[in-house]
C-alpha cells in the first residue's frame, strides 16, 4: 500500500473561532477572557463526555481484567476455586518461545496483507464504478452489496462451505463443467488452499462495507472542483490523484487500518469453514490461536497473553498510520 | 473529434456496465444460494447435481421457522435492542466527532488513539470479563446491558468515520449561521448534522448490521430463551441429531429482511450525495 503522509487540511478543517476572517477585533477586552476560555473547553468536553463514559465504563474493566489475566496462571481449576495465581511473565515467555507463535505470526501477516489489499482494491474500484455509472446500476450494485453484507455470518459460512464442498459443491460442479479437472477436488486438503477459500469469503464479505463507505466519501468531493480541474486539461487519473484522493484519503486510511485490525482478529469464518479443524489443517492465524489456547485448552492466562501480544503487534503495524490520521486533524494555525 | 471521443466514452461505459453486472452476480450468488436452499426440501440441498433454482418449491421451511419457539420474542428483542443501540451510537458519535474536529480540545488525540486500541482487542477475549462486569450491576438478562455493549463496540469506528465526514464539511457554513444569530450548538445541529447525513447513514448501516448479526455477546449476556436475539435463535436449527439446513436457511433469509428494508428506507440519502448541493448554496 502507498504510504499516506499526514494531510494538512487547514482550510477545510479549521475549528470555529480560529477563522482568519472572524471578527476578533470586535470582541470585548480582558475581563471575560478567562471565563471564555473555560467555556470554550466546556462545550467540546461536554460533547465528548458521553462517548468517553461509554467506552471507559463498558470496555475499560474487561480490558483491564484481560491484561491482569495474562499475568496469571488461570486454568479451569483456578477458575472454579477462585484461586488467583500470579505468574509474572510466564505466559508471555511461553507464548513467544512456542513454535506455534512463529507459524501463526507468518500466516497472519500473509493472510491479512492479502485480505486487506484485495478488499481495499476492490472496494475503492467498486466505489469509483458506482460514481461512473448511472443511477439504476448504482442502486443495483448497492443493493447487491447490502444483501451480501446483511447475510448472517453463520449463514454465509455454511453457504460458502457448501459452495466449496468436495462431492456436490457448486464451484467444483461449474469448474468441471468448463472442462477442468475439479470433480471431487478437496479445497480443504492443504493449508494454502483452505486459506484461499477463507480469503475469498472474507473479501466478499468486507467489500460492501468498504465500497459503500468509500462511495459516500466520494460524494464529499465538490463536483465543481473536479470539473474545474478537468476543464484545465487534467486527465481523470490526475483529477483522482490530485483532487479526489486528498479529500477521501483520511477515510481510506481509516478503512485500511480497521480492515487490518478486523482481519487480524478474524475467528468466526475460519472456525466455521474449517469445521473446527483449523489446527489439524494448519490454518491458525493469531485470532484463532488465541481462542484455541483460551477455550479449547482452557488456559485462559495463555490465551489472554496471546491477545495482548496481538494488540501490540497491531499497534506496531498500524502506529504510523494512526499517527498520520490523528495528525491530519490537527489545527494548523 | 468530439464525436469519436463520445463514442469511445459510450463504449467504455458498456464495458464498465458489464464489469458491474459480473460484480453484482458474484456478490449476490451466495445470498441467492441461501434463499434457493430455503425454498428447497431438505434432501434436495445436498444432492449431487446442484439445482440453480428451486425445483420442488416449498414454503414449508418458512412456515416452520416462524412457528418455532421464541421466534417472535427473539425478533422483538432484536429490533428493540438494535434500533436503540444504533440511535444512541449515532447521537453519541456525532457529538464526539464534532468535539474532536471543531474544537482545539486537550486530550482529543489520546482519546482517538485509545478507542482505536480498544478495537484491537479480540472480542472472544473480552466477552467473559464483560459478562462479569455487567453481572455485578445486574445488567445481564437485561436490554440495557446488551444495548450498552453494542453501543460501545461500534462507537470507536463510528466516531472515527464521522470525524472524517465532519472534517470534510467547510466550517464557513456554520460560521455563517452563527453570524446570523445561531448558537454554536444550534449551528451544529441545523447546519452540520444534515450535511454529514450520508456519513451518518453509512455508519448507521454498519452499526445496525454489526449488532443485528452478533452472536458472541448476546449468547453470553442473555441467559433466558425469551431474552435472546435472532442469531441465537438460529442455533435452534442445529440439534444433537443434525442440522435442519432448509429451516436454517429460511431462518437466515427472514433475518436478513429487516436489514434490507432498513437500507431501502435510507438508500436514497446515500445515493443523492447531499453535500454537493449544499456547498453550492
Amino acid at each position: 500500500m502507498a504510504r499516506a503522509p499526514a494531510v494538512t487540511r487547514a482550510e477545510v478543517g479549521r475549528p470555529i473561532g480560529t477563522a482568519p476572517a472572524s471578527s476578533a477585533s470586535s470582541r470585548p477586552a480582558r475581563p471575560g477572557r478567562w471565563r471564555r476560555s473555560v467555556r470554550r473547553q466546556l462545550l467540546p468536553f461536554a460533547l465528548l463526555l458521553p462517548a468517553l463514559v461509554l467506552v471507559a465504563g463498558v470496555l475499560g474493566y474487561p480490558i483491564g481484567q484481560l491484561v491482569a489475566t495474562s499475568f496469571q496462571q488461570l486454568g479451569l481449576f483456578q477458575l472454579i476455586s477462585h484461586h488467583v495465581v500470579w505468574d509474572g511473565l510466564a505466559n508471555y515467555r511461553q507464548v513467544l518461545s512456542s513454535g506455534q507463535f512463529g507459524r501463526s505470526l507468518l500466516q497472519t501477516l500473509l493472510f491479512v496483507a492479502t485480505c486487506v489489499g484485495l478488499t481495499m482494491l476492490f472496494g475503492t474500484g467498486v466505489a469509483l464504478l458506482m460514481k461512473r455509472l448511472g443511477k439504476v446500476i448504482r442502486t443495483a450494485m448497492s443493493l447487491a452489496m447490502l444483501l451480501a453484507w446483511a447475510m448472517p455470518t453463520s449463514a454465509s459460512s455454511i453457504v460458502w462451505s457448501w459452495l466449496f464442498e468436495t462431492e456436490w459443491g457448486v464451484v467444483n460442479y461449474m469448474l468441471s463443467g468448463l472442462g477442468l479437472h475439479f470433480t471431487n477436488h478437496n479445497w480443504f486438503a492443504s493449508s494454502l488452499s483452505a486459506y484461499g477459500v477463507i480469503t475469498a469469503m472474507i473479501v466478499w464479505g468486507a467489500v460492501p462495507f468498504v465500497a459503500l463507505t468509500m462511495y459516500s466519501a466520494f460524494t464529499l468531493v465538490p463536483p465543481d472542483l473536479s470539473e474545474a480541474a478537468a476543464v484545465d486539461g487534467a486527465t481523470p487519473a490526475v483529477v483522482f490523484r490530485r483532487v479526489t484522493m486528498p479529500i477521501v484519503r483520511p477515510i481510506f486510511v481509516l478503512l485500511t487500518v480497521l480492515s487490518i485490525i478486523w482481519d487480524t482478529n478474524v475467528f468466526n469464518q475460519v472456525w466455521f469453514l474449517t469445521g473446527g479443524r483449523a489446527q489439524v489443517l494448519n490454518v491458525v492465524p493469531l485470532g484463532v490461536w488465541q481462542y484455541i489456547e483460551a477455550f479449547s485448552s482452557q488456559q485462559y492466562g495463555l490465551g489472554a497473553a496471546v491477545a495482548v501480544v496481538t494488540v501490540f503487534l497491531l499497534l506496531a503495524a498500524t502506529g504510523y498510520y494512526i499517527r498520520a490520521m490523528v495528525r491530519s486533524g490537527e489545527v494548523a494555525s | 473529434m468530439a464525436g469519436t471521443k463520445s463514442t469511445r466514452y459510450r463504449r467504455a461505459t458498456w464495458f464498465w456496465r458489464a464489469v458491474a453486472a459480473v460484480f453484482v452476480v458474484i456478490m449476490v450468488f451466495p445470498v441467492y444460494w441461501m434463499v434457493n436452499s430455503a425454498f428447497e426440501p431438505n434432501g434436495q440441498i445436498t444432492s449431487l447435481t446442484p439445482s440453480f433454482f428451486p425445483v420442488h418449491f416449498t414454503f414449508h421451511d418458512f412456515v416452520d421457522a416462524v412457528n418455532r419457539p421464541w421466534f417472535w420474542d427473539d425478533a422483538r428483542n432484536s429490533l428493540v435492542v438494535v434500533c436503540s443501540a444504533v440511535a444512541l451510537v449515532l447521537v453519541v458519535a456525532f457529538l464526539a466527532a464534532t468535539a474532536v474536529t471543531r474544537f482545539r480540545l486537550r486530550g482529543a488525540k489520546p482519546f482517538l488513539v485509545l478507542i482505536l486500541v480498544v478495537q484491537m482487542v479480540p472480542s472472544t477475549a473480552l466477552v467473559i470479563p464483560l459478562y462479569l462486569l455487567l453481572d455485578r450491576y445486574h445488567l445481564t438478562d437485561n436490554y440495557l446491558g446488551l444495548i450498552l455493549t453494542y453501543v460501545s463496540i461500534t462507537l470507536p469506528f463510528t466516531i472515527w468515520a464521522l470525524r472524517g465526514f465532519v472534517r470534510a464539511v467547510p466550517v464557513d457554513l456554520e460560521e455563517a449561521a452563527m453570524v446570523d444569530g445561531a448558537s454554536r450548538f444550534g449551528a451544529f445541529m441545523r447546519i452540520l448534522f444534515p450535511l454529514v447525513l450520508p456519513g451518518l447513514i453509512t455508519t448507521g448501516v454498519f452499526s445496525f448490521i454489526t449488532a443485528w448479526n452478533d452472536f458472541l455477546y448476546v449468547n453470553v449476556i442473555m441467559q433466558q430463551n425469551y431474552h435472546q436475539t435472532l442469531p441465537v435463535w438460529l442455533f435452534s436449527f442445529s440439534t444433537n441429531t443434525g442440522t435442519d439446513y432448509g429451516g436454517l436457511m429460511a431462518g437466515c433469509t427472514i433475518m436478513s429482511l429487516p436489514v434490507v428494508v432498513f437500507f431501502l428506507l435510507v438508500q436514497r440519502r446515500i445515493v443523492t450525495g447531499m453535500t454537493a448541493g449544499a456547498v453550492k448554496g
